[in-house]
């Protein structure tokens, strides 16, 4: 403990023997006022010895650490510095002071043990123990605090290491080379374990001999644990430290335990070889190069679409190239139908050919059905449809075609202003053909009719706006219009729309007869209202009249008003005279004989010759046969050429 | 068993028992604790005692962390350490102090005594928490610890007036506990003198959680085992 060996000179050597002697001795609990003085003293004979402890910078004593192995008793240890050779040690003191309840005690005590815990440190038994209560110590060195420290036990405790460390065989694998084994020992015998006080939990280490690392393992409660997988050739160290159970900071360790495994026997298994990571290497490679020939080769196809990606060919949206190649045009059509660039042109033709095959190809289909109610029929309507509502260009192209004028008819509705100007011309065929079969009819019972009667004609414009009309037409109209009366009783079955028949060589259109107009009277039956609107009321909103009514109705207006009576129910509004009106008007001056309206033809269509005023046309009534003596029983339909004869 | 509120590591109770019986138990012997003698009353003992083990375990790991987070991030050159010996607010209450202290006492008044420190820590965990949440500079793990203290107190105290009733039923004390007058020091406005007291409060409350376990773990070796864990 003393360092006897080191000093200047025997002298310095006694007077240090003489201080530490009567510091040990001295009461350190009751911190008396000797040992101050007796430290005193020996510093300051060892200033003496040694005039000039000088520099002491890094030599400095300090606490290394303060420990508690069992939460007991604790004991702190210090450096005394560089040159502890040369001061004296036991100018170091130690001093500590602790709490009692709400005070610090003013005093501060000193060590009671400088021994019992070795060099350079403080012991502190169990009497001087309290846990949970905080002490401080300081180092003193001539009398100069060199270190303080606090700190309560608890915080401090570090157990012994454990003791009777001891090893069992616990079993040896099957290859003979490796074995596990069963470690115990002992707590440490300074913690009172059994009793509760402290709670240890303990770390074992193992390493081979020859090696220098230690192998760690987990924390145990227990005071025993397996280790397993040694190595029956190896030779062993083991090792265990001891904490209590809530501190991190472990006590110091035990002594090595040297395990001496049994020598394998001669006949045990080889060695084995290490893990063949290269045979595994090649062989997984292999066997991942085989899986994946295989994908390519079944997949092929897939594998070449994905390298070599096929380029895209231009397809126009919404339509599937498919569709096409498969046949289904109904359904590429209403796809294309939504868009109204589209015509199916077959369908057009469809009902082109429909038409015509039926018109001109058979005759005797003419007269079956109406020509009104297949205009009017929805299959038409849907042809129309399917040509595409809003397409104008098949309405307007079959405007033109003189050879369909049934589709003409029809697409009336279509076309627009073309239609206007072909329909006069048509309108006069039809008009003529119909007015034809009535004069016929009448021609012979009417010819004694004073050309006079006649004067009640239709007047369709206003007596003052129209000019000298054409009236040479009137005599020679129903001359003329004699012999080309066809059957009277087939007049009846002409139509609002009359079907074209033939076409004269003179240029004038046959039509065949068809249905009455069924939409009122026709005008040919009441002439006597006509001929009282003659007089005095025009019809204001009929685009055309007879010439030859208008020139009666101007020249002769009295005596119309004698049969103005009869017939009141012409149509006013009629736009259209046809000759049957007219010749009944003619036919029966005076009397209020009403023609049998239902057979009376209806034609309602004239081309018109001249335009005499605004609200005058003069018709055309070319082929119009006009009866002997009813000038104006062809409605004024007269033609040029009966016209010239009739005027000078 | 009725134990509201004890869902806490039930798997470590076997473990636990293991463990016991590992260290040098030689078995139960009849306890004078248990009035009726019976068998049910010494094995629900020693669990309602393993688990207020583990929970006082547990309360003392999580004190001990909060500390020293806390000491390294705050108190460091603060020189908190030299100051800080303060006195905790249960230190007037007469604990044992040492191992011959805690044998002598009688083991009704040792839990009595670990009841009144409880119950004195009701009130200043409640206000750790409010104050370490508001404590903008805390770290998330902090509050969290102190939550989690908070919560195992109040379920430790449950567990310890359940093996009262167990070890003396009847006898029933005023509620003692030393009353806490720090919160005006956790609000103070200064940074140094808030933060030493949060220190201080940490400090004090890792003492008496270890205060705590270590009375516990002697009752429980006492009690249970016979003094022979």
């Amino acid at each position: 403990m003393l360092s006897l060996c080191r000093g200047p000179t025997g002298m310095d050597l006694w007077q240090v023997l003489l201080t530490l002697a009567v510091a040990g001795s001295s009461n350190a609990v009751s911190g008396s006022e000797a040992t101050p003085a007796i430290l005193g003293r020996a510093s300051q004979s060892l200033q003496r010895v040694n005039p000039g402890p000088g520099t002491n910078s890094s030599g400095k004593p300090q606490f290394t650490k303060c420990r508690s192995p069992e939460l007991e008793t604790f004991s702190c240890h210090w450096t005394d510095g560089i040159n502890h050779g040369l001061k004296n040690p036991g100018s170091i003191q130690l001093f500590y002071i602790r709490r009692n309840t709400q005070e610090w005690t003013q005093e501060w005590k000193e060590c009671p043990d400088y021994v019992s815990a070795g060099e350079n440190s403080c012991y502190f038994n169990s009497s001087y123990t309290s846990i949970w209560i905080p002490y401080c110590i300081k180092l003193t060195s001539n009398g100069g605090m060199v270190d303080q420290k606090c700190f309560s036990v608890e915080e401090i405790v570090q157990p012994d290491p454990p003791i009777g460390l001891n090893w069992t065989l616990l079993n040896v694998s099957l290859t003979g080379i490796h074995a596990d084994i069963q470690v115990r020992w002992e707590p440490p015998p300074n913690a009172d374990v059994r009793k509760g006080w402290i709670v240890l939990e303990y770390e074992l280490q193992y390493k081979e001999v020859n090696e220098s690392q230690w192998k760690m393992m987990d924390p145990v409660r227990s005071t025993s644990v397996p280790v397993y997988s040694l190595r029956l050739d190896k030779e062993y160290e083991v090792r265990v430290r001891s904490r209590q159970r809530n501190s991190e900071k472990y006590g110091e360790f035990s002594e090595a335990l040297y395990v001496a495994l049994p020598q394998m026997s001669p006949f045990a298994c080889e060695e084995d070889f290490p893990f063949p990571w290269f045979l595994i290497i090649i062989f997984g490679i292999f066997g991942l190069t085989m899986i994946l020939f295989l994908f390519i080769f079944s997949k092929q196809q897939r594998i070449k679409m994905l390298i070599l990606p096929p380029v895209p060919v231009p397809k126009i949206k919404g339509i599937d190239p498919d569709l096409l190649k498969e046949g289904k045009l109904e359904e590429v059509n209403t796809i294309l139908a939504i868009h109204d660039n589209y015509k199916p042109e077959f369908y057009n033709d469809d009902s082109w050919v429909e038409f015509i095959e039926l018109d001109i190809d058979d005759p005797e289909e003419k007269t079956e059905g109406s020509d009104t109610d297949r205009l009017l029929s929805s299959d038409h309507e849907k042809s129309l449809n399917i040509l595409g509502a809003k397409d104008d260009d098949s309405g307007r192209t079959s405007c033109y075609e003189p050879d369909l004028l049934e589709t003409d008819f029809n697409a009336s509705d279509v076309c627009d202003s073309t239609s206007e100007v072909a329909q006069p011309q048509r309108l006069k065929g039809e008009v003529d053909l119909l007015c034809l079969d009535q004069k016929s009819q009448n021609n012979s019972p009417s010819a004694d009719t004073a050309p006079t009667t006649q004067q009640p004609s239709v007047i369709l414009a206003k007596e003052d706006k129209t000019r000298p009309l054409l009236i040479s037409g009137s005599e020679s109209t129903h001359q003329a219009a004699h012999p080309q009366l066809s059957n009277p009783s087939s007049l009846a079955n002409i139509d609002f729309y009359a079907q074209v028949s033939d076409i004269t060589p003179a240029g004038s259109v046959v039509l065949s007869p068809g249905q009455k107009n069924k939409a009122g009277m026709s005008p040919c039956d009441s002439p006597p209202e006509v001929v009282s609107l003659c007089q005095a009321n025009f019809i204001m909103d009929s685009a055309y009249f007879c010439e030859a009514d208008a020139k009666k109705c101007i020249t002769v207006a009295p005596p119309v008003e004698a049969e103005s009576r009869a017939e009141p129910s012409f149509n006013q509004e009629d736009i259209y005279i046809t000759t049957e009106s007219l010749t009944t008007t003619a036919g029966q001056s005076g009397t209020a004989e009403l023609a049998p309206s239902s057979e009376r033809p209806v034609p309602d269509y004239t081309s018109i010759h001249i335009v005499q005023s605004p609200r005058g046309l003069v018709l055309n009534a070319t082929a119009l046969p006009l009866p002997d003596k009813e000038f104006l029983s062809s409605c004024g339909y007269v033609s040029t050429d009966q016209l010239n004869k009739i005027m000078p | 068993m009725d134990d509201k509120g004890w869902s806490l590591k039930g798997s470590l109770l076997p473990l636990l028992l293991l463990v016991s019986d590992l260290l040098l138990c030689q078995g139960v012997t009849s306890l004078p604790i248990c009035p009726t003698g019976a068998v049910n009353c010494q094995v629900s003992l020693r669990d309602l005692f393993d688990r207020a083990v583990i929970l006082s375990h547990y309360i003392h790991n999580l004190s001990s962390e909060m500390f020293n987070e806390f000491d390294k991030k705050y108190a460091q050159g603060r020189g908190f350490i030299t100051k800080a010996i303060n006195s905790c607010h249960t230190s007037s209450l007469s604990t044992p102090e040492d191992k011959e202290q805690a044998q002598q006492i009688h083991h009704e008044d040792l839990l009595n005594l670990i009841l009144r420190v409880l119950r004195s820590w009701n009130d200043p965990l409640y206000h750790l928490v409010s104050e370490v949440r508001r404590m903008q500079e805390a770290p998330d793990s902090m509050l969290s610890r102190a939550i989690e203290i908070e919560e195992q107190n109040r379920r430790l105290l449950e567990g310890m007036e359940k093996i009262v009733g167990q070890v003396h039923p009847g006898v029933r004390e005023n509620e003692v506990y030393s009353i806490w007058s720090g919160l005006p020091s956790l609000q103070m406005a200064d940074e140094d003198s808030r933060l030493f007291a949060f220190y201080n409060l940490l400090h004090c409350l890792r003492r008496d959680s270890h205060k705590i376990d270590n009375y516990l773990k002697l009752l429980k070796c006492r009690i249970v085992y016979d003094s022979n864990c």
